[in-house]
């Protein structure tokens, strides 16, 4: 039985983890980039203010969309060991960990682009313009007002946010990744 | 000590977050926003100017608990080889993460229902507790064969 699944664990392709990585990334993918929806259209809606409530609601946005995105190289590791086999390694956790955390990137970054591009074009003018609305009434320096001004009108292109958080996203993922194989995975049997 | 190249890759990749999260300070850069490295975060931390560090005058690309956070992934996993030669019995830092993590959400809300204020001292403090657990929580997986039978 423990030779079995040890083939069977060492045979492991690359296409054995792209699945699990892929379902796993694409729900988190879709669900902190509708988290993050939700956040932006509630701070555009909302009226500029010192009382941080705004700015609080932005954090918490900030706070579950990045703890979210992290946590799926756990979960992702947690799905393998369901799906495919419970043996895993320490390296072979940190590859589903990274490509959990690539599909994140790409999913969300080509979900911002399309929502931006096709359904709202304004939405990011006017999120940044709440944004320096809130940071004026926080008497904010002008200069630090007109830096976050530029930073939002000269937006970023796709390739560049891609080039940008696959890396970030994937190292992140990568560490919960091996949390999860330590929690879920059964070691391989150290034999001598 | 097993798997010494995925190690030092995230050490190494660790290293590179938390220097390009101080910003555009140490770059020489006249801004963090619009700087690359502002732009790198820019979809992970809100970025908040209220709640960030400055590093020769300018705003860090993270806020004060984000860094704390990598600050504490990149000490916690500068740390693993030590706790790797360590004859632990038993590895605490899974529960710590746990801690760490319950210890987030109490601050959070505590802060938000003006119970309490934190500080950019006290999140960066409760940011580095969870970098650090998160990162000790698996030391152990990196104990070669002949150490785990010790």
């Amino acid at each position: 039985m423990n030779e079995e699944k040890e083939s069977e664990f060492e045979k492991l392709t690359f296409q054995d983890y792209l699945p699990s990585s892929t379902l796993v990334g694409v729900i988190f993918g879709l669900v902190t980039s509708v988290v993050g929806l939700f956040f932006i259209y509630q701070q555009i809606n909302s009226e500029p203010s010192t009382s941080m409530l705004g700015m609080f609601m932005g954090s918490l946005s900030m706070l579950a969309v990045c703890l979210i995105a992290a946590c799926a190289g756990l979960v992702a590791v947690w799905h393998f060991t369901k799906e495919v086999t419970s043996t895993l390694k320490l390296g072979q956790g940190a590859v589903i960990g990274f490509l959990t955390g690539a599909v994140i990137a790409v999913v969300s970054v080509l979900l911002s682009e399309l929502w931006a591009t096709f359904i709202d074009p304004e939405m990011m003018r006017n999120y940044a313009d709440s944004m320096i609305a809130n940071f004026e009434a926080m008497d904010m320096p002008q200069s630090t007002l007109d830096d976050i001004a530029e930073s939002f009108e000269e937006g970023d292109s796709m390739f560049r946010q891609l080039f940008i958080n696959i890396p970030l996203y994937g190292v992140l993922n990568l560490i919960t990744a091996l949390i999860g194989v330590k929690i879920f995975a059964d070691k391989p049997e150290d034999t001598f | 000590m097993s798997d010494k190249w995925l190690y030092s890759g995230v050490w190494f990749s660790l290293f590179l977050i938390l220097l390009f999260s101080m910003g555009g300070g140490i770059w020489g850069a006249d801004s963090t926003f619009g700087h690359w490295t502002g732009d790198m975060f820019r979809n992970l931390c809100h970025q908040d100017p209220n709640r960030s560090f400055y590093v020769n005058n300018l705003q860090m690309a993270v806020n004060s608990r984000c860094f704390g956070v990598f600050a504490g992934l990149f000490l916690g996993w500068t740390l693993i080889p030590l706790f790797v030669k360590a004859k632990l019995k038993k590895n605490p830092f899974l529960w710590l993460l746990l801690l760490a993590l319950i210890i987030q959400i109490i601050d959070y809300v505590g802060n938000h229902y003006e119970l309490w204020v934190n500080s950019n001292e006290s999140r960066l403090i409760f940011g580095c507790f969870l970098g650090l657990s998160a990162s000790l929580s698996i030391y152990d997986l990196f104990k070669s064969k002949n150490q785990k039978s010790l």
